[in-house]
Order: C-alpha cells, then sequence, then structure tokens
C-alpha cells in the first residue's frame, strides 16, 4: 500500500505560492523510479518549489559555528538570507551544500548570505564532513535542535529566505537545486 | 507459434533426457529461529581517548535487557585509569560506564567486559492468550512519543491509514510490518545505524535509512496506532547460524555491528520481536546482494521477522532521549554507540578511528 507523502499538518507552513512568477523557480518533477525490488527510490520525488512561508516569525538566533565563532541572525541585514538546515547524515544534503556554494559564488555578498545550521550533530563531525565538501558560508551548530525546533524544522533539509527585515518570504522543505536560480531572481519574487 | 522441425526435434530430445537428469528442486531457503539453547558471549569495549588537551569522559553502554525467554545481562567489569562509576538512566534503566580523566591524563583508557547469555526467540502467533500483563506505567511508556518518535502529525495520519480496516491488535501489527518492509529501502549511504527522525522521513518521503531509521518508523507507526512498542538497541556478536551473511557479525571485531531491532506488544502474545530494517538489510546486502522482494531468501526472512529472531545478537536497552550525566554535549537520541566529550566537545561516536575503540566479541562455555 504505497502512497505518496502526506499533509504534514502544519496548515499555513504549507500554502504554496500559485503566482506565475515562482513557476520559474520550481523544478520539475523527477521521473518516477522504483528500486529493483520494488521500493520506492528517491529519485520518486514530489515537485520541489519554493514556497511562500506564512509560518510564524522566525525566532532570532544566535548559535556557534564550527569554527567556533559565533553569529547572530540579527548581524545578517542582505536583500535576501537563505537560512539553511541540514545533518551530514542526510544525503540530499550532500548535494545541496554544493549548489548553495555556487549560488554564493555567484551573488553579490552584499545582496545574499547563506547560513548554513547543523542540526544535533558533535561539532568534530560537521568539521570532518565540511573538510571534504567546502562551502564558502558560516556553519552553525544547533546542538540541541532548540532553533531548530523554533522554526518548526520537521524535515531535513529545509531552508527558508528571508528578506533584509527578516520578514518571511519562501521556504523548502527538501532539497533544492540552487543552480537554477540567482539573487535577483530571489530578489525578483520576495520584492513582489 | 511456429516450430521448427529440427528445433521440435531437440526440444523433443530433451523432454526424453529429463526423467535422467537429477531433479532441480526449488530454490529455499532457511531462517526459522527457535528456542534452542542459552549461548554466552563476551563483550569486550575498549576506549582511548588520546591527548584530549584537557578533562575528558566518555560513556560506555553495557547490557541492560533482562527478559527471561530470550536474553540476560550479566555482569560487568572495568578497568580504567580514570575514575569509572557504574550508572543508570532513570526512565529506561540503561547501564553505561561513565569514566572521567583529569587534564593530567595524556592517553585516557577504559576497558569494559561485559557476559551476556542469549538464545533464539520465536513466538507461536497461532496460539493466543498466555501473555504477562504490561504494566500501566510501562503501556505509558511504550505508546508515548519521543524526540524524534512524535506519535501525533505525520506519523499519526501515516499509522491511520495503514491500520486502516485492520480489526486486531495483530492485524495492525502485521500491517504496519508489511507496510515498513516495502515502502523503505536500506540506505547503504546513512552514516553508523541512522538516527531515527521518522518525522522527517515521512514529511520529506525519504523513507531510506539503516535500523535505527527503519525499526524507529515501525516503533512510531505502532505507537500511533495505540501499540505499545520499543526500539532495542544492540550490537551483533556473532554470525548467523542460518548462513546469512547480511544477519551476522563478520568476525570478532564487531566495533561496527551495532544493531537495532524492535518489539510491538499485543495482548495475547506479550511482546513480539520484530525486525523490518534487517529484511531490507537482507535484500540490500544478502549475496549476491540487490535481492527481488520475492527471492526466497528474503521471503524466509520477512516471515520470521515478524514473531522471532535469532540470538547472534547483544541488547543493550530500550533508551530514547538520555541525558549523560555531566556531559555538556546533547541529549542522546539512543546509547549504542560509545560516546566521549573532551575540551573541544563531543567526540564522533560514529568514527571509532579517531575516537579510537573497539569492541570484539567472543562465545563462551559457562
Amino acid at each position: 500500500m504505497p502512497f505518496r507523502r502526506a499533509p504534514a499538518g502544519r496548515g499555513v507552513f504549507h500554502r504554496f505560492l500559485a503566482a506565475a512568477a515562482l513557476v520559474s523557480l520550481a523544478l520539475g518533477a523527477s521521473a518516477a523510479h522504483a528500486t529493483p525490488e520494488g521500493a520506492r527510490h528517491d529519485n520518486d520525488k514530489p515537485r520541489r518549489v519554493l514556497a511562500a512561508w506564512h509560518g510564524a516569525t522566525p525566532q532570532p538566533f544566535q548559535l556557534n559555528g564550527i569554527d567556533n565563532a559565533s553569529l547572530s541572525l540579527a548581524d545578517v541585514r542582505t536583500d535576501i538570507v537563505i537560512v539553511h538546515f541540514f545533518a551530514t547524515w542526510c544525503e540530499p544534503c550532500r548535494d545541496e551544500l554544493p549548489s548553495l556554494r555556487r549560488l554564493v559564488e555567484r551573488s553579490d555578498p552584499a545582496q545574499l548570505r547563506v547560513i548554513s545550521i547543523s542540526v544535533a550533530e558533535p561539532a568534530v563531525r560537521v568539521r570532518r564532513f565540511i573538510e571534504k565538501l567546502p562551502v564558502n558560508f558560516p556553519i552553525l551548530l544547533d546542538d540541541d535542535r532548540a532553533v531548530s525546533k523554533s522554526w518548526n524544522v520537521s524535515a531535513l533539509p529545509t531552508t527558508f529566505i528571508l528578506d533584509r527585515n527578516h520578514n518571511r518570504r519562501l521556504f523548502v522543505e527538501r532539497d533544492y537545486d540552487w543552480d537554477q536560480v540567482d539573487a535577483r531572481q530571489l530578489l525578483g519574487s520576495i520584492d513582489r | 507459434m511456429t516450430m521448427h522441425r529440427r528445433h521440435f526435434i531437440t526440444a523433443g530430445a530433451a523432454l526424453s533426457a529429463l526423467p535422467l537428469l537429477p531433479r532441480v528442486a526449488p530454490a529455499q531457503a532457511t531462517f526459522a529461529p527457535k528456542p534452542s539453547g542459552w549461548r554466552s558471549f563476551q563483550v569486550v569495549t575498549r576506549l582511548e581517548i588520546a591527548n584530549a588537551g584537557g578533562k575528558a569522559q566518555a560513556w560506555i553502554p553495557i547490557p541492560s535487557v533482562n527478559e527471561a525467554d530470550w536474553f540476560k545481562s550479566n555482569d560487568s567489569k572495568w578497568t580504567s585509569n580514570g575514575k569509572a562509576s557504574l550508572k543508570r538512566d532513570p526512565k529506561y534503566n540503561a547501564s553505561f560506564v561513565h569514566v572521567e580523566w583529569d587534564e593530567t591524563h595524556k592517553a585516557g583508557t577504559i576497558e569494559v567486559t561485559s557476559n551476556v547469555s542469549a538464545q533464539d526467540r520465536a513466538i507461536d502467533l497461532s496460539k493466543p492468550g498466555k501473555a504477562q500483563a504490561l504494566s500501566d506505567a510501562d503501556r505509558k511508556l511504550y505508546t508515548s512519543a519521543t524526540a524524534l518518535i512524535p506519535t501525533d502529525g505525520i506519523v499519526k495520519a501515516t499509522s491511520d491509514k495503514i491500520v486502516a480496516g485492520a480489526k486486531t491488535d495483530i492485524e495492525k501489527a502485521q500491517k504496519i510490518y508489511d507496510w515498513v518492509v516495502e515502502n523503505t529501502y536500506r540506505n547503504a549511504k546513512t552514516r553508523g545505524c541512522g538516527i531515527g527522525d521518522i518525522a522527517a522521513m515521512l514529511t520529506s518521503g525519504s523513507l531510506n535509512g539503516k535500523c535505527a531509521d527503519l525499526n524507529a518508523l515501525y516503533v512510531g507507526l505502532a505507537r500511533a496506532a495505540g501499540l505499545p512498542a520499543r526500539d532495542v538497541y544492540g550490537i551483533r556478536v556473532m554470525p548467523s547460524k542460518f548462513g546469512y551473511k547480511s544477519l551476522g557479525a563478520g568476525s570478532e571485531n564487531i566495533t561496527k555491528a551495532q544493531h537495532c531491532r524492535a518489539e510491538v506488544y499485543l495482548n495475547d502474545f506479550g511482546w513480539v520481536p520484530v525486525d523490518p530494517a534487517d529484511v531490507r538489510k537482507v535484500i540490500l546486502e544478502e549475496p549476491p546482494a540487490n535481492l527481488q522482494i520475492n527471492d526466497p531468501k528474503v521471503v524466509a526472512a520477512r516471515k520470521a521477522l515478524f514473531g522471532s529472531w535469532e540470538g547472534n545478537w547483544l541488547a543493550y536497552n530500550f533508551a530514547h532521549d538520555i541525558n549523560l550525566p555531566g556531559a555538556k554535549g546533547p541529549t542522546l537520541e539512543f546509547l549504542m554507540y560509545p560516546q566521549a566529550e573532551t575540551v573541544a566537545g563531543r567526540l564522533d561516536c560514529l568514527d571509532p578511528d579517531t575516537f579510537r575503540y573497539s569492541i570484539t566479541a567472543k562465545e563462551v562455555n559457562v
């Protein structure tokens, strides 16, 4: 009795933007694919879109990074602020982090910043993971899940997009291919 | 269909030769654990923290499960150049050795030796009615949510769909077992045994992982259906006597052989062993690997692992959300691996080569 993902039951948090402007940000659904033994495989993914984010106001946070430096969300004031929750055990996260790195590479640092947050893993593990998968944005440590809980993160990876004033704008509750968008497109979407 | 005359003659010759050939038996596989005597094992965990740069401490799980029919946690002893003591998680009675080293130790070491006895386990699901009652406290404990096993929201919604139409508890338990077997898969890339974040698995649709993911999914779906269920965290100690390479320890070195199983409580049968994660392990790993779900080896394991399991495995505990005494790091989802902290923070328990711990097992005559 295989069935697709059920609604997460978080109400407005899951309302997708129907606006045509966002269609360009949506990834086409991957072809359904079954493993040889018949189980559903990860390639059988639901359509991934950056959706409008109507959830509760995100809690400000201050966390230590894997470099032991502390970072506060309040200090990050670019036009676009991307907050990305991940874990080293999460397989799709391994593909998404390089994609985020490339987005940062082609973006104006005054316009877009990425903050990634490792959820409930020891710093030493995350450091070793990042040594093999270097990124150009801070990796913060949410040791006790306090931040991911307060942001209602229920799946990894999950990414939120805020504007300069840290208003809620967009989110995606799965891995996302950041190579298909640039800062200008994102800005156009959240300026609407 | 037309048949060429020459082919017809060849085919006829082959048919006439058939009675002379040995009969080829249909492919069969046997995986049928049954209680057939206790075996005793000695498991040694050695841990070293070199150049900690200051104070250090470690927590080593020791067997804490005692079930009359299938597992006895006998004595555990330890030697260490630190200050070591036995501690117990108050909620689940999960025991572990807590050892602390001060700044003067350049290399903190501890060796824990545990003796256990185990035997195969099988519940005759055709004979209801002999179960020992579950206490109210245990029923509450094993139907409650944990940090990573919620029993509401998407877990409840998924469980409701799975058990729809089931009239009895055993039907519900079987439906959930079948659903996990048929809708998840073992992911070789998952580190360790997985983390067991079942709401994340269901929300993302990434229904894959290893035992701590897949069997936790079973436990959460069962609890959401009102059935007491629990993970049993442990480690494989011996090869499978049924010849299943994927379901046993490959050698005396069992440092990376951690495996958690699950149980569901049914009023007519008591605690029933279930291990859908091992069915998926057989599918992925049993030679020649990537077996079909209808392969006889898979069919045999799938049939057996709802109601029985093999006693080639050590049970540490049933615990979730453990606060290690004296720890600076976060609450543990479960305690199946040795843990340690230095001034640099929590070490990576999934990296025994850099963390430097080893676990070995041997069978002993008592």
